[in-house]
């Protein structure tokens, strides 16, 4: 029996290969990331499908295989051996969850397919004592990135707060390993650029175990008398944050936050009005392609995309099959090659890999972000002003 | 004592499969070997979990705070080498002696708590626990980014003898061996309570403490004995998922999800005997993945389907659903203890694990 | 410390206490009468918020007036899983239905990951979620204050409901003794469906107003759930009045420390549950 399962998978490994190429995908489809891990397949099917039509990769059509990783690490690192050793897969794309991404380290180092990788924007750069995922694998010639750093992020939130020209700005954060060492870095930078931080102040999202009750930490935001709010946190505490500002009256200048995503149907809440947010992808982004992946996308899964996780995810496997199809073969160096000199497509406009900190090949960098603002229902692009599509408005 | 022998001479046999396991599936599988040995220590950390619960579970003590034991051998590692050049393999022994001192304090004053009390109050330690650690100062504890932490076995690739997925064979049976040690030190702590005076004692303390204490068995000692060794062994545990997995943080390490599986495993497999929790994690492991391969989307759906049939059609778990279909025909098995909590489980204690 | 902020805080924490009280009526019914710990608690939030979301969707209904169809549809949601499997369980060990209502748990979090997917939602029209009215400089919020009376008159309306009709003296005989209201006649089964489905009622109007305040998720309900457990518990089982009190206790401390003391949002949970330990385990030592 066991023998007829070898000579089984065996033979489905040559099939497999013997019909072109395949990219194996790793990426939270079920648990509490489900719905960055969905709107990553979304994003994936699109591309898959676009790139099929247009002749695939190498004169064959390319396919992927999904591997739900549930965020979890144990999960993640059997999964990915499976595409490694089951599948036979030479290229890993998808990726999320810092700890996930710790708990591969090991097995991408023994099995150096091309991985290219677009979460775990925990770099580890700034944070002493402590490793991160750009520390670890950046150095690595066969590791892409396609998010950017988590530096990167805070960047561009800081740039955007130093171009309202406000004085001072009250930074809420939630505590876990994403908002704690964010904004620790945002702090400074905010210093460096000249304005003042007096509250920086920890909450507990409704992601990791809070009930969204943000008053206590509204009201210090309050009486901190800063002229702005900056907020880092996660998509699920947008609603609570931003009805209990309102609420408590609190009315400054500009509420800017820097979620990983924006909860569906925002937009045409009342409390939407004025606030201002850290995006990836906009439909009205100026560039052309913004438009066309939106239509594409709603003409395929009937709705807008959630995030920009599934612009990101169409983006790196277009990048895939442009990089393979230009190499001529799936060899690793010339793929590698082709990844590191090619530009490609992306609902953001035009993309390549180049250096970080770091990295060898990083994708986005920050200046993927744009900040928009619900203006009316509609979200405005703000920032940086080449892209905007109107301007900045004062909450007061 | 023959039944100990008996027992012993299988834990035996038991760990001579699992020393040979890996090399029979690099046999039949090549390099598919690799992911089914994931797979397989997978399934050997949930049947160490659920076994170390179980032994906690026979003193009639409902854990909720697993994830604190889990994780405190977790973050003892980290720790340890993040302020230490200690030897490698320091770290998991202590790991179980930290969780088995938190539990000896834990245990001391929840001692008069009962059901769901118990439950509650031990996972309202673990909860506090998650908190306070990532409190800690960051030089210390890493904050809420957590620690790394060094792997235990890191085999080198010689280019031209040996291809890549060898290299991944080597790394994934080195953890499996020290798993398949794991369990097979849990196996014997639980053999050794199964076959002495003691589990006559944990039965006496879970059905009736007042009762126990006629039959002059100390409760309380009985109760912390049981808590120490169950911490011990979940503390081992998170030492060694530590090193796997490369990092620690608060919310991996002291997750809820943890502390649930920790329990529903052996009431899957069958409470208060040494084979059910083994038998249910291999179950309950092969069944989601198989789901996970067969269906692309909702195959958690049926997962959730296989816990709600397997309480309706066999209430004892897979070791009493065994025991009634070797013992059909037997009038032994029918009668159910009704009321009591525990009741019907305990029946299942008499069966022979 | 900025002491300017206490009354607030003290306004804040009294109205929290509703959400609370609100989330931790019907497990308490759950527990104390059927005496089953419902895992699954959680998960009738979770599609109590999308059933809400589902009918602002749909047809454009205000959450209140969704509630009066959310609530009557967990009833039967409830009726259906009690029929279909917790009636089978009411005399095995808890443990037997922890993982049978754990497995319920996962099934109807998996069904609305397939139904409405992982991206948080949102009732995007709620007038008055945003909210506040300022009395001598402190801020009441209409969702607060709105959830706080609807808890007090659901516990009152609870409490009289056992006291006062023969329902509630059948629930309440029930939960004393299985087998003796069985002897004298009782429909005991019927008596815990209905209790049962009135649990899952209770937990669709708590997960209408956690669907008001957040994002609609298939995981929203967790962090509720573990602590209306754990507020039910403080309470003591059977004691639905009690209910009052213990979230009151919580969710003052709660919002004080989370004002006074520097980063104290983040140590709400650690703030909550460390006065439930202490409660828990004073408790036993005093009663010793």
């Amino acid at each position: 029996m066991k023998r007829i399962i070898a000579t089984l998978v065996v033979a489905l490994f040559a099939i497999a290969m013997a019909q072109g190429v395949t990219i194996g995908v790793l990426s939270p489809l079920t648990g509490g990331a489900a719905g960055t891990g969905q709107a990553q397949k979304a994003g994936f099917e699109l591309a898959l499908a676009e790139i099929n039509a247009a002749g695939g990769v190498l004169g064959q059509p390319l396919k992927i295989i999904i591997e739900d990783t549930k965020a979890d690490a144990a999960t993640g690192v059997a999964a990915f051996e499976k595409l490694m050793t089951e599948d036979g897969v030479e290229f890993i794309a998808g990726g999320y969850s810092s700890g996930v991404t710790l708990a591969l380290v090991e097995s991408f180092r023994t099995f150096q397919p091309i991985v290219s990788w677009i979460g775990g924007a925990v770099s580890g750069v700034g944070i002493d004592g402590f490793d991160g995922i750009e520390e670890l694998l950046g150095a690595e010639p066969w590791f892409f990135h396609v998010h950017p750093w988590d530096y990167q992020n805070t960047e561009a939130s800081t740039a955007f707060m130093a171009s309202t020209g406000v004085k001072s700005v009250a930074l809420l954060h939630e505590d876990s390993a994403f908002g704690g060492p964010g904004a620790i870095a945002a702090a400074g930078l905010l210093q460096d650029a000249g304005m003042s931080v007096p509250l920086v102040e920890a909450f507990k999202s409704t992601l990791t175990g809070g009930t969204g009750d943000f008053r206590a930490t509204i009201a210090k935001a309050a009486a901190s008398g800063a002229d702005a709010l900056f907020w880092i946190g996660y998509d699920s505490d947008v609603v609570p944050l931003t009805s209990q500002i309102r609420e408590l009256k609190y009315d400054p200048q500009y509420i800017f936050g820097a979620p990983p995503g924006w909860p569906s149907e925002f937009d045409a809440a009342p409390e939407a009005q004025c606030v201002t947010g850290l995006i990836g992808y906009l439909p009205n982004l100026p560039n052309a392609e913004a438009k066309t992946f939106l239509d594409a996308y709603v003409a395929m899964h009937g709705r807008a995309p959630d995030n920009y996780m599934a612009a990101l995810a169409y983006a790196q496997l277009w990048s895939y099959a442009d990089a393979i199809n230009a190499a001529g073969t799936t060899d690793q160096d010339a793929v590698i090659a082709a990844l590191q000199n090619g530009t490609f497509r992306s609902p953001m406009g035009a993309w390549s890999f180049k250096p970080s900190v770091i990295a060898l090949h990083q994708g986005f960098g920050s200046e993927m972000w744009n900040v928009f603002q619900f203006q009316n229902g509609v979200r405005e692009i703000v920032w940086p002003l080449a892209r905007a599509t109107a301007p900045l408005a004062s909450c007061q | 004592m023959r039944g100990l022998t008996r027992d012993l001479v299988a834990t035996a046999a038991f760990a001579v499969l699992l020393v040979f396991l890996p090399s029979v599936l690099r046999e039949v599988f090549g390099r598919a070997s690799v992911s089914y040995l994931s797979l397989a220590t997978n399934a050997l950390v949930l049947a160490v979990l659920a076994l170390s619960w179980d032994m906690l579970a026979r003193t009639g003590q409902l854990s909720l705070a697993h994830a604190a034991f889990t994780g405190a051998g977790a973050y003892t590692v980290a720790v340890l080498f993040k302020l230490t050049g200690a030897p490698l393999w320091l770290g998991i022994p202590l790991g179980g002696l930290v969780a088995a001192v938190l539990a000896l304090g834990l245990g001391s004053v929840t001692l008069r708590l009962f059901g769901i009390y118990f439950a509650i109050a031990t996972l309202a330690f673990t909860e506090v626990l998650k908190a306070a650690v990532q409190r800690l100062p960051t030089a210390v504890a890493g904050g809420a980014a957590g620690i790394n932490v060094p792997a235990l076995f890191r085999p080198t690739f010689v280019a031209g003898s040996m291809e890549r997925w060898e290299v991944a064979f080597l790394r994934n049976q080195g953890y499996f061996w020290v798993y398949a040690g794991l369990l097979v030190v849990a196996v014997v702590i639980s053999v050794l309570i199964q076959r002495s005076r003691l589990r006559a004692a944990f039965t006496a303390v879970r059905t009736n403490e007042q009762v126990a204490g006629v039959m002059g068995v100390n409760p309380a000692r009985m109760k912390l004995l049981a808590f120490v060794l169950s911490s011990f062994v979940a503390g081992l545990l998170g030492a060694v998922e530590a090193h796997r997995l490369g990092s620690v943080s608060p919310d991996g390490a002291f997750s809820v999800h943890t502390t649930v599986l920790a329990l529903v495993t052996p009431i899957f497999g069958g409470l208060y005997t040494t084979l059910g929790p083994i038998l249910g994690a291999t179950v309950l492991a092969g069944i989601e993945e198989t789901l996970k391969r067969t269906f692309s989307e909702g195959y958690l759906i049926g997962y959730g389907i296989v816990l709600v049939a397997s309480i309706l059609f066999m209430p004892r778990g897979l070791v009493g659903l065994a025991s009634k279909l070797v013992k059909r025909g037997g009038a032994s098995t029918s009668g159910r203890v009704g009321g009591a909590s525990g009741g019907a489980a305990d029946a299942a204690a008499e069966e022979r694990a | 410390m900025d002491l300017s902020l206490l009354p607030q805080a003290i306004v804040s924490g009294v109205l929290a206490s509703g959400l609370y009280a609100l989330v931790s009526v019907g497990l308490a019914l759950a527990i104390g009468v059927i005496g089953i710990v419902n895992f699954a608690h959680g998960e009738f939030f979770m599609v109590g918020a999308f059933l809400a979301y589902q009918l602002f969707v749909s047809f454009g209904f205000d959450p209140l007036l969704s509630l009066l169809f959310v609530a009557p549809a967990l009833a039967v949601i409830g009726a259906l899983i009690y029929l279909s499997s917790i009636r089978f369980v009411l005399r095995a060990p808890e443990l037997n239905q922890m993982l049978l209502t754990f497995g319920i748990g996962i099934i109807l979090q998996n069904l609305a990951l397939l139904i409405w997917g992982g991206d948080p939602r949102t009732i995007a029209n709620v007038p008055y979620r945003s909210l506040g009215f300022q009395v001598a400089g402190v801020s009441i919020g209409a969702v607060p204050l709105g959830s706080f009376v609807i808890s007090l008159l659901l516990v009152a309306g609870l409490y009289w409901m056992l006291a006062s009709t023969p329902l509630g003296r059948a629930m309440r005989a029930v939960a004393q003794n299985r087998i003796g209201a069985g002897l004298v006649g009782l429909e005991v089964d019927r008596v815990y469906l209905v209790a049962f489905a009135l649990s899952a009622l209770l937990a669709g109007l708590g997960g209408v107003m956690i669907g008001v305040i957040q994002s609609p998720t298939p995981t929203v309900g967790l962090g509720f759930t573990l602590k209306a457990f754990a507020i039910v518990v403080l309470a003591g089982l059977g004691n639905i009045r009690g209910i009052v009190g213990a979230a009151l206790t919580v969710a003052l401390a709660e919002s004080l420390v989370a004002t006074l003391v520097p980063n104290g949002d983040a140590l709400r949970n650690m703030v909550f549950f460390a006065i439930i330990f202490v409660v828990l385990v004073w408790r036993s030592r005093r009663v010793a």
